[in-house]
């Protein structure tokens, strides 16, 4: 092979005649694998190949191998000879002596010569094959249908067949009269090679010749890199192949012209018109800016001069205006690539055109009675038709140096002020293409099936809707929101303040200005561990502004009892992102654990906030519409031991509290009677009862306002916990801390909002606060209702998970428990009593349903 | 054509005194160099290769022991240097090439007169006291994420690398080479790139340097070239361009190129 000097390997491979050098250890840095596959020429596949032919050689009929391929066959016939010369093919067998004779190719273009020539070789052959059989080395079958010298015209066609026709018959003579007895062990073989183009050529000019010579074809499979590089990808790989000589295009248009006739006609039109005379103007320049490229790219080289650059390299470069130089087939390649660039300009241009006139377009429309766009680029290149109109155009000149500054990134040199969602993929651009009047035209029916199927929106409906959504939204909303929200997240006053505040501002378009001109959605960044009060904030939002119920996707690790919807079963977080997205452009989407998911997904949602639009994972694009989207992390870091101590609420142990089937209810006892059983428990401490005894009137009173009291009043285990309660709230303050949400995300939403963690005493207290004020409103303030902790804890697990808000549930449920109560109290001699909200059974089965008991059993 | 050029499908095109060696990075081959190379030919021979594992490569010389360490990469370099009996070049590595490029001129200085980093980075995980841009977790959801669907991975990574949407002809290209590849191939190939570390390495790095970064990209941070540049071992020069991605060279070529044949064609001045 080609390993003496470099010139030899910069000229193509199959120009170089190739022969076999063993390369065992001259490179101390190869990889240990190639150096076996030296050995063995190329490794597997050769040696698979070489197999293949030996397989034919011992055959009796058609056992003359011709070897096909557009790379080097003749690389496996030397192995071929190479394993016969060195006796690797065993003692046994028909080829165990045979001898190679090859044919000297020269003596052949001289028709005069060819008979005594042949005679010669037969006579050369009748030598040697009595001493076990000859293999005649054809060489490359050109020289049957090619002329060297130069005859010119029809009639070197003429010549080429006679020199050919006589070879081809004698060399069947010879073979006959060698092969003509199959008894005898010493046989003539003969072994050729050919391209594709040569072996058709023979079947064509010679078309006996594969009988009469007894031949098989092998196909060599093509191992060169020249094509591996344009692999599998359709138009290029019918473009890349050098050995063809048809033009590729030719064969496309025939194979579906009713396809093709009718996209071009959707597309010429449509691009012609779609643009207003002020947009046409721009798109004009930004044209010739980008031919100024092309045109400075190809100007630095001319073709001719470099035979030896591969084709995909000459396909890199553009579109030259010296076009007619180059042949057919790479022209028209050229003028495909250039066309592609040419349409991705055009189609930025009609979308800006689109967004900046609607009107200008609105005319458009209506003025076409086109059926609705149907044509879908996507399912066919684009790139197969040569639309010639822009042809004059590439000649426009410009210097160099403006256009190297010229940054022709669609998305960044998108103007501004291009209004709702700029929709970039091809499908979506057809789309706005076809009838777009939404005003009750008899297509509008096709048009909406058209676009389901795509999964296309049109931004139409979205932008109706926006409109009058900000008219309604005013001071008034706002209150409502945050109504909404500190109701169902009492917890979070803070977060619910900024919540509310963040979505009027966004709404009213004050939002973040992310990429080109003001947008529709929205993005929040919900941090901190309450899971829950984000959640809840989401269906308040949710339910407030869209009237929906929030789409809650699961971007990190699934949680254990969270329930998951069956129908995303082997659904990308992100396709069903889309999804949700499509079936309600107006919704709240909550993407939740942000922070788990993996790099690519963040990347996709970081990269639709920063365009307004996202990808699904087939690579359809969407426009994200009026969304809001809420994204929630953690990042936080709480100190563990916290979290231990029961200082803040832990979801887990909550859920598996309120998880169980519980009922509640409420009993009259008088005060002694229970505090007794709470003294055998703890006998360590026996006064302060006694002084609760003493002091149980004040208290009642001041029951509804004063937590101090309430609690030295309460039982024993409230008021271990809230004794120093104002320390524990510092404590739960400085233990926790955001940490690390990633700038790159916190940057590029409208608003991040933090949750804190949520201190497990205060939301107790606050539970037992609202209840209390509500039963002295009810029955009154002469008795007190007890409440234990446990009890506050399972009705907090039961609020965590239910729907419903704290208020509700009380105004629901307690309350008429409470009127059920009030007529049966003592009302004179209730002193000495009181209330208790105690857990009536604990049966340990979740009931369906809701979390928290809908009814309270009251005793006497 | 010898075993070694023709398992790393080497091409040489263009005449020149000098000659210009373009190395591909992760997920490619040699046809992300096509709209630099017809710059190139008219002044530089020019050699193009593949990697091992690339998707043009044949899988049976995948060495997995071998390439579990840029070493074997780099030992490729120099193998097929050898072979073409190239007495010094100009290396324009992209991406983990970079590195490779670096790696084989500490073991043999004498075959590398420049080398051209795009897009390099010597540690893609953060560390104390270095920013590489990813976290531990952040590789292992890569990975597992390319375990399970390969083609999913694809679609999903080629954007987020180019930087485009999969619409533009680079993200496709780019989405073609990455996919060609064997997936175990990339699997192990991915691991082994952004798992390598070769910070300590850099100071014995004593031929000239020009690293060349986009301002935005998802693998290598910018503060990453700056990095490189203050502990290569010999002369080096940082530009940063106005461009996304991690492949800068196939998504914004009229920018690249003046700068790459900028970088090729001048030193670093003493």
């Amino acid at each position: 092979m080609m390993l003496s000097t470099a010139t030899q390997l910069s000229t193509p491979p199959t120009a170089t005649p190739s022969t076999v050098v063993p390369l065992a250890n001259r490179n101390i840095y190869l990889n240990p694998r190639l150096q076996q596959g030296g050995t063995g020429q190329m490794g597997n596949q050769r040696s698979e190949e070489v197999k293949k032919v030996l397989d034919i050689l011992v055959r009796t009929k058609k056992r003359n191998p011709v070897l096909v391929g557009d790379s080097e066959p003749e690389a496996v016939v030397k192995e071929l000879f190479r394993k016969i010369e060195s006796k690797e093919l065993g003692a046994e067998g028909p080829l165990k002596n045979v001898q190679v004779i090859s044919i000297e190719k020269e003596f052949l273009y001289d028709k005069n010569q060819i008979l005594s020539k042949i005679k010669e070789l037969d006579r050369v052959i009748e030598s040697r094959i009595v001493s076990g059989g000859v293999i005649l080395d054809l060489g490359d079958l050109k020289w049957l249908v090619e002329q060297p010298m130069s005859f010119g015209g029809a009639q070197q066609q003429q010549v080429v067949s006679d020199i050919g026709r006589a070879a081809v018959v004698e060399m069947g003579k010879l073979l006959a009269r060698f092969t003509g007895d199959g008894t005898n062990d010493n046989n003539l073989w003969l072994i050729g090679t050919a391209t594709c183009e040569t072996y058709l050529r023979c079947q064509v000019y010679h078309s006996t010749m594969e009988n009469d010579w007894d031949l098989q074809a092998v196909p060599i499979t093509s191992r060169s890199p020249l094509l591996g590089i344009f692999p599998r990808v359709g138009t290029e790989r019918i473009l890349s192949n050098p050995g063809e000589n048809l033009n590729p295009l030719k064969s496309v248009p025939t194979l579906h012209p009713a396809l093709t006739r009718r996209v071009s006609e959707n597309l010429d039109p449509a691009q012609r018109t779609s643009f207003c005379p002020q947009c046409s103007d721009n798109y004009e320049k930004e044209l010739s800016k980008l031919v100024a490229i092309e045109k400075s790219f190809s100007e630095a080289k001319q073709e001719d001069n470099r035979p030896s650059l591969p084709l995909w390299l000459k396909n890199a470069k553009l579109q030259s205006s010296d076009a007619k130089t180059i042949d057919q087939s790479e022209g028209k390649y050229q003028e495909v690539l250039s066309k592609q660039k040419t349409q991705e300009l055009q189609k930025k241009w009609r979308e800006t055109c689109l967004h900046l006139h609607p009107n200008y377009h609105h005319k458009i429309h209506s003025d076409r009675t086109a059926p609705p766009a149907l044509s879908m680029p996507s399912l066919c290149n684009p790139n197969l038709f040569v639309r010639p109109p822009f042809q004059p155009r590439l000649q426009t000149t410009k210097p160099l140096g403006e256009v190297l500054q010229l940054n022709t990134n669609p998305v960044t040199s998108q103007p501004q002020g291009c209004t709702s969602s700029i929709p970039g993929s091809p499908v979506r651009t057809d789309l706005v293409l076809g009838p777009k009047g939404t005003e009750n035209t008899p297509e509008k029916a096709t048009e909406d099936g058209v676009k389901d199927l795509l999964g296309c929106i049109s931004s139409e409906p979205q932008t109706k809707v926006l409109d009058k959504f900000a008219d309604a939204l005013d001071a008034d909303t706002y209150k409502k929101l945050l109504k909404g929200l500190k109701e169902k997240a009492w917890w979070q006053a803070e977060a619910a303040t900024a919540v509310a505040s963040a979505i009027t501002r966004c709404r009213l378009g004050n939002g973040r200005c992310r990429g080109a001109g003001s947008r529709g959605d929205t993005w929040l960044l919900f941090t901190g561990p309450d899971r829950v009060g984000k959640k809840k904030m989401s269906s308040v939002l949710a339910e407030q502004i869209c009237g929906t119920i929030p789409v809650i996707i699961c971007l990190g690790s699934q949680r254990g009892g969270e329930e998951s919807d069956m129908n995303f079963r082997g659904k990308t977080a992100i396709d069903r992102i889309a999804e949700a997205v499509r079936h309600n452009p107006f919704s709240v989407i909550m993407l939740e654990d942000i922070d788990e998911a993996d790099m690519i997904l963040r990347g996709s949602v970081k990269r639709a906030i920063e365009r307004g639009r996202l990808t699904d994972s087939h690579g359809r694009e969407i426009s994200l519409g009026n969304a809001i989207f809420i994204l929630t992390g953690d990042w936080s870091t709480t100190n563990p031991e916290a979290t231990r101590d029961g200082h803040v609420v832990d979801g887990k142990k909550l859920a598996s509290i309120a998880s169980r089937d519980w009922q509640l209810g409420l009993i009259v006892r008088e005060k002694s009677a229970k505090r007794r059983v709470n003294w055998l428990q703890n006998e360590d401490r026996p006064i302060k009862p006694r002084r609760e005894l003493g002091s149980g009137l004040s208290l009642d009173l001041n029951l509804a306002v004063d937590t101090e009291d309430d609690r030295t009043d309460g039982s024993h285990n409230s008021s271990d916990l809230t004794i120093d309660h104002e320390d524990e709230l510092g404590l739960v303050g400085r233990q926790f801390t955001i940490t690390s949400v990633p700038h790159e995300l916190a940057s590029i939403v409208d608003d991040s909002i933090v949750f804190k963690p949520v201190d497990s005493s205060f939301v107790r207290r606050e539970i037992k606060n609202t209840i209390s004020v509500k039963f002295s409103m009810v029955v009154g303030d002469n008795l007190p209702i007890e409440i234990e902790d446990d009890v506050l804890e399972k009705i907090l697990g039961g609020l965590w998970h239910d729907q419903t808000s704290l208020e509700q549930w009380i105004e629901n449920v307690l309350a008429p428990s409470f009127n059920q109560l009030k007529p049966r109290l003592p009302s004179i001699e209730s002193r000495g009593l009181v209330v208790r909200l105690v857990v009536e059974s604990d049966s340990g089965e979740r009931r369906n349903g809701d979390w928290l008991p809908s009814r309270i059993t009251v005793e006497g | 054509m010898g075993v070694v050029e023709e398992a790393h499908n080497v091409k040489i095109v263009g005449s020149g005194d000098q000659t210009i060696v373009l190395a591909h990075g992760f997920g490619t081959d040699q046809s992300v160099w096509k709209h630099l190379v017809p710059h190139l030919v008219d002044e530089y021979r020019v050699i193009l290769f593949d990697n091992m594992g690339a998707g043009t490569t044949n899988p049976d010389y995948f060495d997995f022991e071998r390439y579990s360490t840029l070493d074997g990469y780099a030992y490729d370099v120099i193998a097929l240097l050898e072979e073409l009996r190239i007495q010094s070049c100009i290396f324009v590595g992209h991406s983990v090439s970079a590195m490779i490029g670096a790696i084989a001129s500490i073991t043999r200085p004498d075959l590398f007169s420049k080398l051209v980093a795009i897009s390099a980075s010597p540690r893609y995980l953060n560390d104390t006291d270095y920013y590489g841009g990813f976290e531990h977790e952040d590789l292992q959801q890569l990975f597992e994420a390319m375990r399970s669907n390969y083609k999913a991975w694809c679609d999903g990574f080629a954007p987020l690398a180019v930087g485009g949407d999969m619409t533009t002809v680079s993200v496709q290209e780019f989405s073609r080479t990455l996919f060609n590849m064997r997936p175990d191939i990339a699997l192990s190939v991915g691991q082994i790139v952004f798992q390598s570390d070769v910070r300590h390495l850099l100071p014995h790095v004593t031929v000239p340097c020009h690293i060349i970064q986009s301002m935005k990209d998802l693998a290598v941070p910018v503060v990453v070239s700056e990095y490189i540049h203050q502990n290569l071992g010999g002369k080096s020069i940082v530009e940063v361009m106005q461009t996304e991605g991690h492949l800068p060279q196939l998504s914004s070529p009229h920018v690249v190129i003046p700068v790459l044949l900028r970088h090729i064609r001048y030193n670093i001045d003493a």
